[in-house]
């Protein structure tokens, strides 16, 4: 009986692996950055790693270094990273289907290692197979690849940094990596909107206490983005 | 930073990622978001991450500055991202400019 459960359930990792095997590439400079962004912003090893583990996800981290190390209010930290990880509700949801028949031990763990890359590559597949436990290795195996490599090369990084003086400003790097995080997004017109209404009003205020501005500056710009969205759809329709 | 409260905040960052990702994975297609928040919502991290660079890029010692080396770095890593699908390029030139900036500002 465990014979045919066993190899659909590998059936479909090996095909999810083949599937994700050359988007996973371009996770390796992340991590490396990743690492070195944390160290050069005075974590230890221990703690960067244990940041890495516990947390998981790249933007959410990148993210919410600066706030950390300038010792902003634990709730902005909080807020800042459910901001940034808004988009994997959405995810989420797109992806749900695909976990019909699937226990909720694994619907965790699954939920868990969601990321960009593996819902980009798994979501429409997964909606197209019956078999629950295909669709699970499917998943699983590119899910699991990411997070051994994002692993592996952030430990890479911290200690890349380690050797690396501090007037190179390794921490500009955090920096750009949010924006090549951004630049993608913003080539659609309302989220460019949502992105320059974002920015320039974290900028504008700046001085407000408990850096609230930070705050404001997302409402304003998903509101900013959701009204240009509405007024090109007007456009369109007159 | 103090060591403790460095782990809670992990912790909290791990929560406020595990949840969302889990969120409709866990609870199946039981539940569903209204369509207006979940089209509002695309645009939260788009918003967040400029709320965050910009005025990392823009403020020099706590007014705004439109010529300063990181700004320049910042707009070398852009230009290399829009231009280029090497994803080590916009740290190589983005780096570049921002010391190549801070060396003839002395």
């Amino acid at each position: 009986m465990s014979v045919p459960v066993t190899s659909s359930f590998m059936l479909g990792a090996r095909e999810g692996f083949a599937a994700f095997l050359p988007v996973s590439v371009g996770l390796v400079p992340w991590a490396l950055v990743m690492g070195m962004a944390m160290s050069s912003h005075g974590f230890s090893p221990v703690e960067a790693m244990g940041m890495n583990l516990i947390v998981f996800a790249g933007t959410a981290q990148l993210g919410t270094l600066p706030l950390i190390s300038s010792d902003a209010p634990l709730w902005l930290i909080v807020v800042t990273a459910l901001a940034l990880n808004l988009r994997f509700v959405i995810f989420s949801a797109a992806i749900a289907p695909g976990f019909h028949g699937v226990g909720t031990p694994q619907r965790w763990l699954s939920g868990h290692l969601l990321t960009d890359g593996v819902f980009a590559t798994c979501a429409e597949r997964m909606l197209q197979v019956d078999d629950p436990r295909w669709r699970l290795g499917f998943y699983l195996a590119p899910s699991l690849w990411s997070w051994l490599l994002w692993q592996s090369f952030t430990l890479i990084g911290i200690f890349a940094a380690g050797i690396v003086p501090a007037s190179w400003s390794l921490e500009f790097m955090a920096t750009i990596a949010l924006i090549v995080l951004l630049v993608p997004m913003a080539r659609i017109p309302p989220m460019l909107v949502a992105a320059l209404a974002g920015g320039a009003a974290a900028t504008l205020l700046r001085d407000m206490p408990l850096r609230l501005g930070t705050v404001a500056a997302i409402i304003i710009g998903i509101a900013a983005g959701f009204l240009a969205e509405h007024l090109e759809h007007k456009r369109r329709q007159s | 930073m103090n060591d403790t409260s460095l782990w809670v905040i992990f912790v909290l960052i791990g929560l406020a990622t595990t949840l969302p990702r889990a969120s409709f994975i866990v609870l199946g297609n039981r539940v569903q978001l209204p369509p207006v928040l979940q089209r509002a919502l695309r645009y939260a991290p788009a918003a967040a991450l400029a709320a965050i660079v910009a005025p990392d890029l823009l403020v020099v010692d706590g007014s705004v500055d439109v010529i300063n080396a990181k700004l320049g770095g910042g707009i070398a890593a852009v230009a290399a991202a829009l231009l280029s699908r090497n994803p080590w390029l916009p740290f190589v030139v983005g780096m570049a400019v921002l010391h190549g900036l801070r060396q003839l500002g002395g």
